[in-house]
């Protein structure tokens, strides 16, 4: 019970998420938006336990979801033949996406986070480039032709099962996701591997002479990031669209997306990838139905006028008007 | 007693109503996630303007869509889904429930196509694919799914069918592409269709996507003496392959690239170099399908000449700009809702999806027919050659503007100005 009033600035995050949940449930037509809102949410907290937390910009940060896609998809189309396994292929797929995210974070890790600022940042679009390329030069898991595996699916579910799976459970699995990244973050927070983070990313050589063993929480941190993007990548990806083409799950833009979220919503907080997620898929939804193909001139200048203005993000500059009220200890 | 005869009057006002409704709707909406920006933005701004166009043709020149004995006019409603996956279900989940459309019109590629199917099944709507053309798109078990594009294995069966016809003695066919999802889709038809007309693949490989260089592979293709060759993935390796072949000498009596040959770019890059080169498209400016074709082959017609598409299109995108494959195919589908919503008539997804099973017609992109699985197998490709800096439709027969150039000129006759002209 002691622990309680310490991860009470889960409240608000929970909240969004279970209204979210009630929104899409009960009215109609909000199912899919939802499901597109929670994708953002999930990504930007996934991604802000590294970038928000040690303030290294990751560039090839959708490598890792890519790479849950593929687990995911080496599941399904590999096992589909035992039929004895059932959904147990599925559960094997998660599995699969958090070691191939949690090997490729280590690998690129190992040597990238020696490099900083801009030199880690090539570094890791490097990563991201090289990898997919190497997957169809090297014509690993099908190559450049990808996979589809919807029918692999409808024969280990069954058609009915599987079609739920697709436009139902799925998005459930990433509002699970979603909740999991908030609440690692504020575990990290709250516990002595946040404050190694918050004092790395102040200023790191102050940090290492503090005798902080920085690279080792910088791994820490790089690793949760990226299991958490390969869980994500294994459900909003592989299991809500079946299919994996190398150049749809390697895509630069995603991670763009992902330091605009939580840019957006204030990099390093644990309310802002959620506030991010939202105005950013809201926004993009709603300029996309009321002005067809102009929502991106519109878009864009917005973004930089909110970040001009709220450098430290929205919730950033809550945390700021809120300091000393009741509301203070909620936004985190 | 007046008062009771007033509300038995209405209550059987609004019965009528309701039954009448039921069988003829006030107007019947095409919902569409379309791909107006992002990588796909080309494709999708031409997929708009072909649907408005002939959307325009069905209302004003057709009078709506004949149900229930009452002719209903045709709405289109589209969102931009910004070329993202994301967008996509969003969007089709909006299309569905919120803005209650009767039919919903895929976004443009297989990768979009297949995005958006699960939630088009789920809710059991018809969902029409005009940008898709992989074909395991069809082999997925989906039931909603229709495809107007043809499948990416039927791109280069008319090059081998026209190859087949006019030169018995051509044996030797060599097949180099890019390493793409595309190309190798493409090439997997084209093979079987090559074995299966008793040509010899004496050459396959393939090259990886951004290639600067294709001399090691042309020199092993040149070694391989094939009478003709079948190629490309983009445009941009795709002149490199044409320009690389006239460095190395390499000639032959046919040689046909996808998705670069039938680009005006491509000829402009290349100029006389490019002279005879053949490429597959779903469709092109110019082509011959007329009610007359129609009649001659026992097809019904149905839809705009293509002066008159050409003529709607610019209408409708309000730019003096010629429409392409993407434009034609996104049309003809809204011809083919309009012939299966009449066939069953009614806009239930299940009984459109059943007539559109067997619907079998022609209009001007050319010939329409599916499989079971909802596949297009009635569209033939047609092959564009580049004869004297234009571009001429040379196959099928029924759509061609020329004849083939075949075989083309040898490059260094083309060094010297020569240009392609059929014999």
């Amino acid at each position: 019970m002691k622990q309680l009033p310490k991860y009470l600035p889960l409240a608000p995050v929970f909240a969004a998420y279970v209204v979210m949940f009630l929104i899409a449930e009960n009215m109609e037509g909000m199912w899919q938006l939802m499901s597109m809102l929670l994708f953002y949410c999930a990504l930007g907290q996934a991604f802000n336990v590294f970038m928000g937390m040690t303030g290294y910009v990751d560039f090839g940060y959708v490598a890792f979801l890519g790479m849950g896609t593929y687990g995911m998809a080496l599941s399904i189309t590999r096992l589909v033949q035992y039929e004895f396994l059932g959904v147990w292929i599925i559960v094997i797929g998660f599995a699969l996406a958090m070691v191939m995210s949690t090997l490729l974070s280590m690998a690129v890790g190992a040597v990238a986070l020696r490099l900083r600022g801009a030199y880690f940042a090539i570094a890791t679009i490097g990563v991201n480039e090289g990898f997919r390329f190497l997957i169809e030069g090297a014509r690993i898991w099908n190559g450049s032709e990808g996979m589809i595996f919807t029918a692999d699916l409808n024969t280990i579910l069954g058609r009915e099962a599987a079609a739920a799976l697709c436009t139902y459970w799925a998005d459930i699995m990433v509002l699970v996701i979603a909740a999991l990244a908030a609440s690692v973050t504020l575990f990290y927070m709250r516990t002595k591997v946040g404050y190694a983070l918050t004092a790395l990313r102040e200023d790191e050589d102050a940090a290492k002479v503090m005798g902080i063993n920085v690279t080792k929480f910088k791994i820490i941190a790089f690793i949760t990031s990226a299991s958490l993007a390969g869980l994500l990548g294994a459900t909003a990806w592989a299991l809500k669209t079946p299919y994996v083409f190398p150049p749809e799950v390697f895509e630069i833009h995603y991670t763009i997306e992902a330091i605009i979220i939580a840019m957006l919503g204030g990099a390093g907080t644990l309310l802002g990838p959620v506030v991010g997620g939202l105005v950013y898929g809201l926004s993009k939804y709603y300029l996309s139905i009321f002005l067809p193909g102009f929502q991106l001139l519109i878009f864009a200048p917005v973004i930089l006028v909110i970040i001009v203005l709220f450098p430290e993000g929205i919730v950033g500059m809550l945390k700021a008007r809120t300091k000393g009220t009741g509301v203070e200890r909620f936004i985190v | 007693m007046k008062r009771s005869f007033a509300i038995l009057v209405l209550f059987m006002f609004v019965f009528a109503g309701v039954s009448f409704a039921g069988a003829a709707p006030d107007k019947i909406v095409i919902g569409h996630p379309a791909c107006l920006s992002g990588k796909y933005a080309k494709a999708g701004e031409q997929a708009v303007g072909g649907i408005k166009a002939c959307v325009d043709w069905v209302n004003n020149f057709n009078g709506g869509v004949k149900i229930g004995g009452k002719k209903v006019p045709l709405e289109y409603k589209y969102y931009d889904c910004e070329s993202k996956k994301e967008a996509v279900t969003s969007l089709i989940g909006r299309l569905i429930t919120v803005d209650k459309v009767d039919v919903v019109f895929a976004p443009y590629s297989s990768g979009l196509t297949l995005r958006g199917a699960p939630v088009a099944e789920s809710h059991q709507m018809l969902y029409m694919d005009h940008g898709g053309a992989n074909n395991k798109i069809f082999r997925q078990g989906f039931r909603s799914i229709v495809q107007t594009i043809g499948p990416a294995t039927s791109y280069h069966m008319g090059t081998l069918d026209m190859i087949h016809q006019i030169d018995p003695d051509a044996k030797k066919v060599a097949l180099a592409y890019e390493d793409s999802e595309f190309a190798k889709m493409v090439m997997e038809g084209a093979k079987d269709h090559a074995k299966a007309l008793g040509f010899q693949v004496v050459f396959e490989r393939t090259y990886p996507k951004g290639v600067t260089d294709l001399t090691p592979l042309l020199s092993a293709l040149k070694a391989s003496k094939p009478d003709f060759v079948l190629g490309g993935g983009h445009f941009e390796d795709g002149q490199l392959f044409n320009r690389q072949m006239a460095d190395l000498n390499i000639n032959v009596n046919a040689l046909s690239l996808i998705a670069a040959a039938t680009l005006p770019a491509f000829y402009k890059a290349l100029t006389t170099m490019a002279e005879g080169v053949m490429g597959p498209s779903h469709w092109e400016y110019g082509v011959k399908y007329s009610g007359e074709e129609a009649q001659a082959t026992g097809l019904p017609w149905i839809g705009p000449s293509q002066e008159e598409f050409l003529e709607l299109f610019k209408k409708a995108t309000g730019e003096d700009m010629l429409p392409d494959y993407h434009a034609a195919e996104a049309g003809a589908q809204v011809l083919a809702y309009v012939l299966g919503a009449q066939g069953a008539d009614s806009v239930d997804s299940k009984k459109v999806r059943d007539v559109l099973g067997e619907l079998q017609f022609m209009s001007f992109y050319g010939g329409w027919d599916v499989d079971d699985s909802g596949m297009q197998v009635g569209h033939t490709m047609v092959d564009v050659q580049w004869q004297d800096g234009t571009r001429v439709i040379v196959w099928p027969e029924e759509a061609q503007t020329g004849k083939v150039c075949y075989p083309m000129p040898t490059f260094q006759e083309k060094v010297k100005g020569a240009k392609a002209v059929p014999k």
